[in-house]
């Protein structure tokens, strides 16, 4: 990079001279590998030779920092990050920039709610903040296809970073009303510098398969044939994990990647995949914008994104630097009701906000936890709304505590309509492009409005190479066997909801598989809702992984089973069947007190345990000793299986091995 | 929320002139006081410059302007640099409900140009109903240890102002101040809090936080949001309580030294407004010494008719008037004007 005789990519140069000038405001657009960095990086040398302060970068993801900041030592520019990864570096970074020792600090949106980021790090900038550089820029439209409540900060505080401060804006994913949106809230006389999308050396096909067990299949038999390496997609992180087991057992080294993998292993598994080490990452969107390997062999989606726009951003990291590069979408059944769950929990709703707004207003401060008890959200989706009303003033997050501000709140339901409106339109592009028969290339560069958009010649609808629909029949039984015997753990809680320890937690549980999969999934299914009944085969896989797969210690004495409701005997009868199979004894020692609502309509901790205790009652003389094994037919919460737990303890049980059917299948995590 | 957005260009460099709002940890451009801002307004003014103009500009361009010398210029060059900071400091603050408020804003008090001249604060720090500020009131003062006595007697003359329509002016500290807030509060009247710390810690507070959504309080400090409580801020901020008043009743002080007594003094002498001091058997020591410095006494707690108050003078001056003009009160006679 920037060897002898290196020159400038069309646009580049004006792109450069455009932002060094004070107080100027410049959008890029331009596709990945274009080299939009450069611009900054180039800019900023610029700048500092001139006395200015250090470049201010927000981008999104970790991932990209850590490339680029390695790409800024090439260039003798001193790039750091600040994230939550990193706190035990602030100190020192914050001496460095006091300092005036930095060029470039690297921050995520998200930084702006941190307190100690704000009133600490921020100020010790000495001198100015020498340029603002938004990468990722559509993520402050509302109409960008990444909803990211702190970019509306990011926003709003554009025209307010005064008269001396040049921004730069870069985007690879953006269509004109996002460009429009983008360029008016930079402000007034932008400069944008906009170039062709597409890109010529991807292949691009869409296969409808139909369930996960014929798209494993389907992966299985093509993954090795698809050249260097690359990156497989999926919507969640319990299917990176199935995936890459899947593939490593049969054989193809690929390894699952989401932002539940820890900051150091995540560095690892990109550098494996920089280094073509392996043959595929099987990652979540975590592994995400600008990621930069321009030998990325190929890009498949196990399922199929809400949107083009981010599709076209995921695919399209393949193919910068070789010849030929192939972008396949895989999808099946479960995607519309996993799109479908996205759009419901996109927003809170208003209502509930309220609740959380009144619940604040009668104390001086509150914690998440704490306001379980007062509103009837899932955790995630409590969160969430703080999220949201943190970005509009109404609250304040500080140290684990929410204060409520003196700041009015109401919802915008014209602009939440509006963002879903737009998510709706998205899903739908999508669905279309899934059964289009028009080039796929242009397809996706016509929604980027690409003014260059023409038809690829390559890709499998315009005379490029067209994959197999079929799966070998063999390979799918295996992927279902697979399936079955992916046994899930299931975690024994630790706390009651108020946050003190539970004495004699349960210990570790299993279930057999995830409810509607293609392993037991629905036979659960079918059992639960159709016949009434759990089948033998069903009866017999949970022996077998009792007896084959988890074999617990201590090993139970007895089986006893959560009472179902509605005088069911549906999950007795199941469990009893499986003692006689286990030769052990079956007791039937808990009952169910009221008619309570179903545990499924209770959406957190607070309300689901409150739930559970109003619900369950034991018969202390039908206990037996010893190690129990506690049956379930569905655990999602594991609230009830918690309760009873401590319910059969309590009465002399022994230690509690939760066995379930199934775990439910979306869970607000 | 309030957006940040409404504040001028002039408005962002005065607070950069003159808060320590985003000013660095080991910076060492110091801001400017409050007089220290007045006599560069002067040399603005001379000069013929707008602060705005300043944005951006170098040292060397700032001292050929206006021919501050080099380490001056250097100062201002260097506070003014940190607009980028300031941008997400006040987006931060208004997300807390808090604005900042200058000299040049219509909204700020009138009564801090006309009284306080070259000492009026050049940056408030608000949160809630500005127009509060406006409106005059009575200042209720007196020390944060109080007995029942005092403390029944602040409660019954903040209630008087509530009844009046007059807000209670308050320092806003612990004792006499904050029991006149509450009675204010519980009389369905309004308060203007002048804190001796940052406002951002005492939003925390669910009762003031409630008060202030509600428009019937106002917070007002020329600290830093965040800044914690220091005797010296105190004091220094004690003339703001007096001179955004109608009239000032001292509830209890000790003699000789205090916040309350050293503020009081310091008002006799101005002349701000008529201070009525608490008259009754026993009263403490500061009470009646303040009464032989001729603070008026005040039997019950009830609000006199201002009208029949002797017009409090301006001691200072009076002993000033055969001595040479200082260029502070030059400053300040510009101000008024």
């Amino acid at each position: 990079m920037l060897g002898p005789g290196a020159t400038f990519r069309d646009g580049q140069r004006e792109a450069i001279e455009a932002v060094i000038r004070d107080g100027s405001r410049t959008l890029v657009v331009q596709r990945t590998g274009w080299g939009k960095s450069l611009v900054y990086w180039i800019a900023t040398r610029v700048r500092r030779d001139a006395g200015h302060g250090p470049t201010l970068i927000v981008s999104p993801l970790l991932a990209l920092m850590r490339n680029q900041i390695a790409m800024a030592d090439r260039l003798g520019l001193r790039a750091v990050t600040i994230n939550s990864g990193n706190r035990e570096e602030w100190a020192g970074i914050e001496d460095d920039l006091a300092r005036d020792r930095l060029d470039v600090l690297f921050v995520s949106a998200q930084r702006f709610a941190n307190e100690d980021f704000m009133t600490r790090v921020l100020p010790s900038i000495r001198g100015s903040i020498g340029m603002f550089v938004v990468d990722e820029a559509h993520c402050i439209s509302d109409w960008g296809h990444e909803f990211v409540p702190d970019y509306r900060r990011i926003g709003r505080l554009l025209p307010t970073l005064g008269p001396v401060v040049p921004v730069l804006g870069t985007t690879a994913t953006a269509n004109d009303r996002v460009v429009e949106d983008v360029s008016a809230q930079l402000g007034r006389d932008v400069a944008i510098i906009r170039g062709p999308l597409a890109r010529d050396t991807l292949h691009l096909d869409a296969i409808p398969l139909r369930d996960q067990a014929e798209r494993l299949a389907w992966l299985a038999e093509h993954l090795p044939g698809l050249p260097g390496a690359g990156i497989v997609y999926c919507l969640t992180v319990a299917d990176t994990e199935r995936v890459a087991g899947w593939l490593r057992a049969r054989g193809i080294d690929a390894r699952a990647y989401s932002a539940d993998v820890d900051t150091l292993e995540r560095e690892a598994l990109e550098a494996d995949l920089l280094a073509s080490r392996i043959k595929a990452l099987v990652a979540t969107v975590a592994l995400g914008m600008g990621f930069d390997k321009p030998d990325l062999g190929f890009v498949i989606h196990f399922q199929r994104p809400g949107s083009p726009i981010a599709y076209y951003q995921q695919v399209g990291r393949a193919g910068r630097a070789v010849d030929r590069a192939y972008g396949i979408l895989l999808s099946g059944r479960e995607d519309d009701d996993i799109a479908e769950y996205f759009l419901r929990t996109a927003f809170p709703p208003t209502a509930r906000m309220q609740e959380i707004l009144a619940a604040l207003e009668r104390v001086d401060s509150a914690t998440v936890r704490g306001l379980q008890q007062h509103v009837n959200l899932p955790q995630g989706q409590i969160e969430k709304a703080l999220k949201l009303l943190e970005v509009d003033g109404a609250v304040v997050h500080e140290r684990g505590r929410y204060f409520r501000t003196p700041n009015p709140w109401a919802q915008d339901e014209d602009w939440v309509a509006g963002v879903l409106a737009a998510r709706r339109r998205e899903l739908a592009a999508m669905q279309d492009y899934v059964g289009t028969d028009e080039c796929r290339m242009a397809f996706l560069a016509r929604l980027l409005d690409d003014p260059s958009a023409g038809a690829c010649g390559h890709c499998a609808n315009d005379g490029g190479h067209v994959w197999s629909r079929d799966v070998d029949p063999e390979l799918v039984r295996e992927a279902v066997s697979f399936l079955r015997r992916d046994v899930r753990v299931i975690e024994p809680r630790r706390q009651w909801p108020g946050g003190s320890r539970i004495a004699v937690p349960n210990e570790q549980g299993r279930a057999l598989c995830v409810y509607g999969d293609p392993g037991w999934g629905r036979d659960v299914a079918r059992g639960k809702y159709e016949a009434g009944r759990f089948d033998d085969e069903l009866v017999a896989a949970a022996a077998d992984v009792i007896r084959v797969r988890w074999r617990p210690t201590p090993s139970p004495a007895w089986v006893t089973a959560i009472p179902s409701r509605a005088r069911s005997t549906l999950v007795g009868d199941f469990a009893s069947r499986l003692a006689a199979l286990l030769g052990l004894p079956y007791a039937e020692c808990l009952t169910s007190l009221v008619e309570a609502p179903p545990q499924k309509d209770m959406q957190n901790s607070a309300q689901q345990y409150a739930n559970a205790r109003r619900k369950l009652a034991i018969d202390a003389s039908a206990v037996l000793p010893g190690p129990v094994l506690l049956v379930d037919d569905i655990v999602d919460s594991r609230w009830t299986m918690t309760v009873a737990g401590s319910l059969l303890r309590e009465h002399g049980a022994g230690p509690v091995l939760p066995l379930a059917l199934a775990v439910a299948s979306m869970r607000d995590a | 929320m309030a957006t940040p957005t409404a504040l001028s260009d002039g408005a962002r460099a005065l607070i950069l002139l003159c808060s320590s709002v985003v000013a660095a940890r080991g910076e060492e451009a110091r801001p400017f006081g409050p007089r220290m801002w007045a006599k560069l307004q002067t040399r603005l003014d001379e000069h013929g410059v707008g602060v705005a103009e300043l944005l951006g500009m170098s040292a060397s361009a700032i001292d050929a302007r206006l021919g501050v010398g080099a380490v001056e210029a250097d100062r201002i060059a260097c506070l003014l640099a940190r607009t980028g900071q300031l941008a997400f400091e006040l987006d931060r603050l208004a997300a807390r409900g808090i604005g900042a408020m200058t000299l040049a804003d219509d909204a700020y008090p009138t009564r801090f140009l006309i009284r306080l001249g070259p000492d009026a604060p050049p940056v408030l720090f608000v949160a809630g109903d500005r127009a509060i500020l406006g409106a005059g009131g009575v200042a209720i003062v007196g020390s944060r240890d109080v007995d029942p006595v005092s403390a029944a007697f602040a409660e019954a003359v903040a209630a008087a102002a509530a009844h009046d329509g007059k807000p209670v002016v308050s320092g806003g500290a612990r004792g006499v101040d904050q029991l006149a807030m509450r009675a204010a509060f519980e009389a369905g009247g309004r308060v203007a809090g002048l804190l001796p710390e940052g406002i951002e810690g005492r939003l925390r507070d669910g009762a003031t936080r409630t008060a202030v959504a509600e428009g019937l309080a106002v917070l007002a400090s020329p600290y830093h949001p965040g800044a914690g409580f220091s005797a010296g801020a105190a004091m220094a901020r004690n003339k703001l309580i007096y001179a955004l008043s109608d009239v000032a009743v001292v509830v209890a002080s000790a003699a000789g030294s205090g916040g309350t007594w050293t503020g009081a003094v310091e008002a006799l002498e101005a002349g701000w407004v008529p201070v009525l001091v608490r008259r009754s058997n026993p009263m403490p020591d500061g009470n009646r010494q303040l009464i032989e410095r001729g603070a008026l006494p005040l039997d019950e707690p009830l609000l006199p008719d201002l009208s029949s108050l002797p017009a409090p003078t301006d001691r200072r001056r009076a002993r000033q008037v055969a001595e040479e003009p200082s260029p502070y009160e030059q400053q300040s006679l510009k101000l008024v004007d």
